[in-house]
């Protein structure tokens, strides 16, 4: 099983690079030929399915219907950007692959963030997208965009590095559950006797409430805690988790995409360029 | 007070330390005042050093501290106080006081005002710890200290080439000298009882014993080179007269008290020990005979007054070591008190002449060519008669000091000769020949002092002014030795009261000094209370000796009647002898051209090698280090350089690449 | 929901998380438009991001989504800085090619000149040409000076 596992890696990394390699723009000077490209993508497709038998499909057949569907179309949209000769198509394909990842976000339970990942990449895809037809070749297909740089090191480059984490991935067994959550449970009860002594409190129904609150805890998935967590479910309680244990992260985070405006505009305001010899002075 | 001071002797050096580290700290703020904390410490050190030397009984070792311990060598800094450290510490700190009151009217103006105060302080401060410091380590290091200040303050004048030259000149001979006396501390350690350096531990009679004849002899000659080059002997006098590119105190200073008494000092300290060989004995009066007479007969030609003065200096030192070599046997006592008497009194006369010839010199506007002024008396009678007093103590008239030291030297030489009969070889025919060269010299020394007085202050009066055919053209520049400040005094006027006076209370000391200490045997009694000297057998003869007194007497009036018949009135015999025998008038002229044949001996072959070694140096050494350089020069360019294309995709799959290396290396290592 | 995310489930995840940031290294080294660079450091965040959320679920906390969050945040930021960074190198130089900013290499290097000739040529489009052509009108506007056109 475990040496099946590791041939169809190999088979994977080998015709995924084969297939890639032939779908990346080359350096001959010529038409490249419609079978090259068909070549290519007939490889990178074997190579996808292959890679998606890796995969252990979920009990839930809708998830697993999903997952299959989601992951084989984000590799593929990943490809495509990554080979398509015109820029607005290697956008819209990233599109693609933000959506597609997006969907497995909301399979593993994170709503908010696959939310938020449209909202924010929709907004980057579209301003890259009046970029690249703002700065786009009259020809809409420059030069550079058919000569890839070595293509054939940059393909060895990357599955070799896919290779390595494709290996570690599928040689790695499952580790066994520990009882950490056993004593996390004890702690927590200390801590609870702690808190009624401390305060004095005698549990009634009314503070009840408030002990519970106090206690449960802010970094526990809703799935790994099932039994009513008074925080609420998924989005709320990314951001319970968010502004109790994180709350400085988010502070940094809005200070860095302050100041990251604030570079952005330092950068893009136009002023001539100082080139050495130039006598010029920029004006003020 | 004398008991407290006598305990911690450390105070006497300190002071002018203090003085010294307070001119050269403070010298920003206090600038023309600079001389107020140096003089204020070398005048304290003074006053206490007179303590000691009246308090004195016996000697006394004052608490050591702590300097060097390590394995097979132990040196306390420890000074000690006895009957020859007191006569050198109040000798050294008098006349250093009186220079540096001269000095402080003298400098006045100098940009380097605080630094020269600064330097002056240490200077008198080393030398008091040189004649304080009780075993031969302290005192080499003090020695070295001496050397130092020494080179800072001939040098003081830096932008000078002449001055820079002589500085590195005199610095350099003494260090010819130093090797000796470091040798010969280190071969003294390794025969020496418990490798114990102390005077006492080392002059004790039963470890001398020990030592044996060979390594005594080595060693006191070692001792003694050092002292040639310390006090200017034949053969390393050379920097001395070259020392008067120095400002005039300095040299005062130089010539007096501190820099050459250290090695008369250091052979009298050594005298048990030097007392035990009548071979270097005998070396040690020969060399000095030498020297007197070679620095006296080049002393009779010099046209400038300082240098006349410095050779009056090598010659009379030439004296001392005439004494202390005339210790034999019973003798050692006598001869050595006699030398440090004549080191006495020719500290004060010579620091008087010294001085007087600053003022002259500082008169006349930098000018210290004899042939451009004369008949000076008129206008600076002052210094005149001082100058009178100090050449008269010089030349040994009676009753001036000069005469009574002088007298005794050459008494211990006559005696020397009887005493030495016993011994085998040539010491009495040795001794007696030294004597009377020695009284020929005494007759030199008067002449070219007379020769040197009459010139400057008698004959017609005359001023030197810039169209001399002796002046320099590019004296201009150099007017009056850094006194560029504007404060264009005129030629020719007395002094000021704060130079005149340290001049006036030294030729007190010269006229009265000698006839004081010498005949009343105070001196002599004081001095041989010195442990090591005291011990030796057989006491001194006291006794007069009237005979020589006044052979040499005679001599000396002759020699300065002479004199005043060639300068003292209109003359031309000078020139007529100088053309009679002008090879010889020559030599003398040119110092024997001592200078050249050293130029040509030392260091011709020194720069040869100078030369070869820099060859090497560049041909060899640095086509080595080139080459070595150029392996990684070459890896680089051909190896490397490619890789810096300029890239950024390239440099990112050299990174992605090298990810991918290391994570497969770790997988490996975590799996295998 | 009664899905439970196994050890399998997270493998599963990890693997797309590394096959799209290898996709993404591929096309950041290989492609040489600044903008298709862009969006493929954007794809490797990407993987990053799916990688983080996979290992948060299935270790039951919230740390991989916040991590997330942190990482959009710097995407964002850095998608900012690299478009206004893309503009102000396009008005130097009036190409996207990033093969033309090499004046860091070494000096004595020679530099990279990319032949156009040796480009793949574009397919023949069968039939008449697409794009529509305007034919220019009004009054042409004065050229700012900073901009080097190299046509």
């Amino acid at each position: 099983m475990y040496t099946f596992e590791i041939v169809r890696a190999i088979a994977v990394i080998v015709l995924g690079a084969t297939g890639t390699w032939l779908l990346l723009p080359h350096r001959h000077g010529r038409v490249k030929p419609a079978a090259s490209n068909l070549a290519g993508a007939a490889l990178s497709l074997i190579a996808l399915i292959l890679l998606a038998t890796l995969w252990r499909a979920p009990s839930n057949l809708l998830n697993g219907v999903f997952f299959y569907a989601f992951g084989i179309a984000a590799l593929a949209g990943g490809v495509l950007t990554v080979t398509s000769r015109n820029p607005i198509y290697s956008a819209l394909w990233f599109a693609a692959v933000v959506l597609a990842t997006s969907g497995l976000f909301l399979l593993s339970g994170a709503q908010f963030l696959a939310a938020g990942t449209i909202i924010v990449y929709a907004g980057a895809i579209i301003v890259t997208f009046l970029f690249v037809i703002m700065l786009a070749q009259r020809e809409g297909r420059a030069t550079y965009d058919r000569m890839a740089r070595s293509p054939g090191r940059a393909t060895l480059t990357c599955f070799l590095l896919f290779w390595t984490l494709l290996y570690a991935l599928i040689s790695v067994r499952s580790p066994h559950s520990d009882a950490a959550a056993e004593g996390d449970m004890q702690v927590r009860l200390v801590r609870a006797s702690q808190i009624l002594q401390s305060k004095q409190m005698v549990p009634t129904k009314g503070n009840a409430s408030v002990v519970v609150r106090a206690l449960s805890p802010t970094n526990k998935l809703p799935e790994a805690e099932p039994h009513a967590s008074a925080l609420g479910q998924h989005v709320a309680g990314l951001g319970g988790a968010l502004y109790t244990d994180h709350l400085i992260t988010v502070e940094l985070a809005g200070s860095l995409l302050f100041v990251a405006l604030i570079g952005a505009l330092m950068l893009a305001t136009p002023k001539p360029p100082v080139r050495p010899g130039s006598s010029s002075q920029p004006p003020v | 007070m004398t008991e407290f001071l006598i305990h911690n002797a450390w105070i006497v050096p300190i002071l002018p330390l203090i003085g010294g580290i307070c001119a050269a700290v403070g010298g920003r703020w206090l600038k023309g005042n600079s001389h107020f904390p140096v003089v204020a410490g070398i005048g304290l050190a003074f006053v206490a050093s007179l303590f000691l030397l009246l308090g004195e009984a016996g000697h006394a070792q004052p608490t050591p501290l702590g300097w060097i311990e390590v394995a097979g060598l132990t040196i306390p800094f420890q000074f000690r106080v006895d009957g020859l450290t007191t006569m050198m510490l109040s000798m050294v700190t008098f006349v250093a006081s009186l220079v540096a009151i001269f000095a402080s009217g003298y400098m006045a103006g100098d940009p380097g005002y605080p630094r020269f105060f600064a330097v002056f302080g240490m200077f008198v401060s080393s030398m008091a710890g040189l004649v304080l410091s009780s075993n031969f380590a302290l005192t080499y290091v003090f020695w070295e200290g001496v050397g130092v200040c020494s080179y800072l303050l001939v040098g003081f004048w830096h932008s000078k080439p002449s001055a820079a030259a002589a500085a590195k000149k005199a610095f350099l001979v003494n260090r010819v000298g130093d090797f000796g006396f470091a040798i010969g501390l280190f071969w003294l350690w390794s025969v020496t009882k418990n490798h114990d350096l102390s005077y006492d531990a080392v002059f004790d009679a039963t470890n001398l014993a020990t030592i044996g004849h060979g390594a005594l002899l080595g060693i006191t000659l070692l001792f003694f080179w050092a002292a040639t080059a310390k006090s200017a002997q034949v053969p390393l006098y050379v920097w001395l007269p070259d020392a008067m590119e120095g400002p005039t105190p300095v040299s005062a200073l130089i010539h007096a008290a501190t820099m050459v008494t250290a090695g008369v000092y250091l052979i009298a300290r050594s005298t048990p020990m030097v007392v035990l060989v009548p071979e270097v004995q005998a070396t040690v009066s020969v060399i000095g005979c030498i020297t007197a007479l070679l620095a006296a007969l080049i002393a009779l030609t010099q046209n400038d007054l300082k240098r006349v003065m410095a050779y009056s200096t090598v010659s009379q030192l030439g004296y001392m070591f005439m004494g202390l070599g005339a210790g034999i046997g019973g003798l050692a006592s006598f001869a050595v008190v006699g030398a440090m008497f004549h080191l006495f009194t020719h500290a004060f006369f010579k620091a008087l002449l010294f001085l007087a010839s600053g003022s002259v010199m500082h008169s006349m506007g930098g000018v210290i060519d004899m042939r451009r002024f004369s008949g000076l008396r008129k206008k600076m009678p002052i210094t005149c008669i001082t100058f009178a007093i100090g050449a008269a103590a010089l030349m040994g008239i009676f009753p001036f000091a000069g005469f009574w030291s002088k007298d005794e030297i050459l008494a211990a030489l006559k005696l020397a000769s009887h005493e030495s009969e016993g011994l085998k070889g040539f010491y009495p025919e040795i001794y007696i020949a030294v004597y009377w060269t020695a009284i020929v010299t005494a007759a030199l020394t008067a002449f070219y002092t007379g020769r040197a007085f009459f010139m400057t202050f008698w004959g017609e009066e005359k001023l030197p002014s810039p169209h001399d055919p002796e002046a320099d053209p590019a004296e201009d520049a150099a007017h009056g030795h850094g006194h560029d400040d504007g404060h264009a005094h005129e030629i020719g006027h007395e002094s000021p009261p704060l130079m005149w006076i340290p001049l006036a209370i030294l030729a007190v000391c010269a006229f009265g000094i000698g006839g004081l200490l010498g005949p009343t045997g105070l001196f002599a009694h004081h001095v041989e209370h010195t442990p090591g000297l005291a011990e030796i057998e057989g006491a001194a003869h006291h006794e007069f000796d009237y005979a020589t007194a006044i052979i040499s007497s005679a001599g000396a009036l002759i020699a300065l009647a002479v004199s005043y018949l060639f300068y003292g009135r209109k003359s031309t015999i000078p020139a007529q002898l100088a053309e009679r025998f002008r090879p010889a008038y020559l030599a003398s002229l040119n110092k024997f051209y001592v200078d050249e044949i050293y130029a040509m001996v030392i260091l011709g072959p020194l720069k040869f090698l100078v030369a070869t070694a820099a060859f090497f140096d560049t041909v060899v050494v640095d086509n080595l280090v080139l080459a070595a350089a150029w392996i990684p020069r070459l890896f680089g360019r051909y190896v490397l350089a490619p890789f810096q294309n300029g890239l950024v995709q390239f440099y990112a799959a050299v990174t992605a690449l090298s990810v991918a290396g290391l994570l497969f290396v770790f997988m490996w290592l975590s799996l295998s | 929901m009664s899905d439970p995310f196994t050890f399998q489930m997270l493998v599963n995840y990890l693997i797309i998380g590394a096959g799209l940031m290898a996709l993404g290294t591929l096309g950041f080294l290989s492609r040489r438009n600044m903008i298709v660079m862009f969006l493929s450091a954007e794809m490797m965040l990407q993987g990053t991001a799916l990688t983080l959320v996979a290992f948060g679920r299935y270790h039951g906390n919230w740390t991989g989504q916040i991590f997330t969050i942190v990482i959009l945040t710097v995407a964002a930021c850095e998608a900012s800085i690299a478009l206004a960074l893309i503009l102000i190198l396009f008005n130097r130089k009036s190409s996207l090619d990033v093969t033309l900013w090499n004046e860091i290499r070494e000096p004595g290097q020679p530099a990279i000149v990319e032949d156009p000739a040796e480009a793949e040529a574009t397919e023949p489009v069968p039939g008449v040409e697409s794009y529509p052509v305007l034919t220019p009108a009004g009054i042409e506007p004065e050229h700012q000076t900073w901009t080097v056109h190299r046509d």
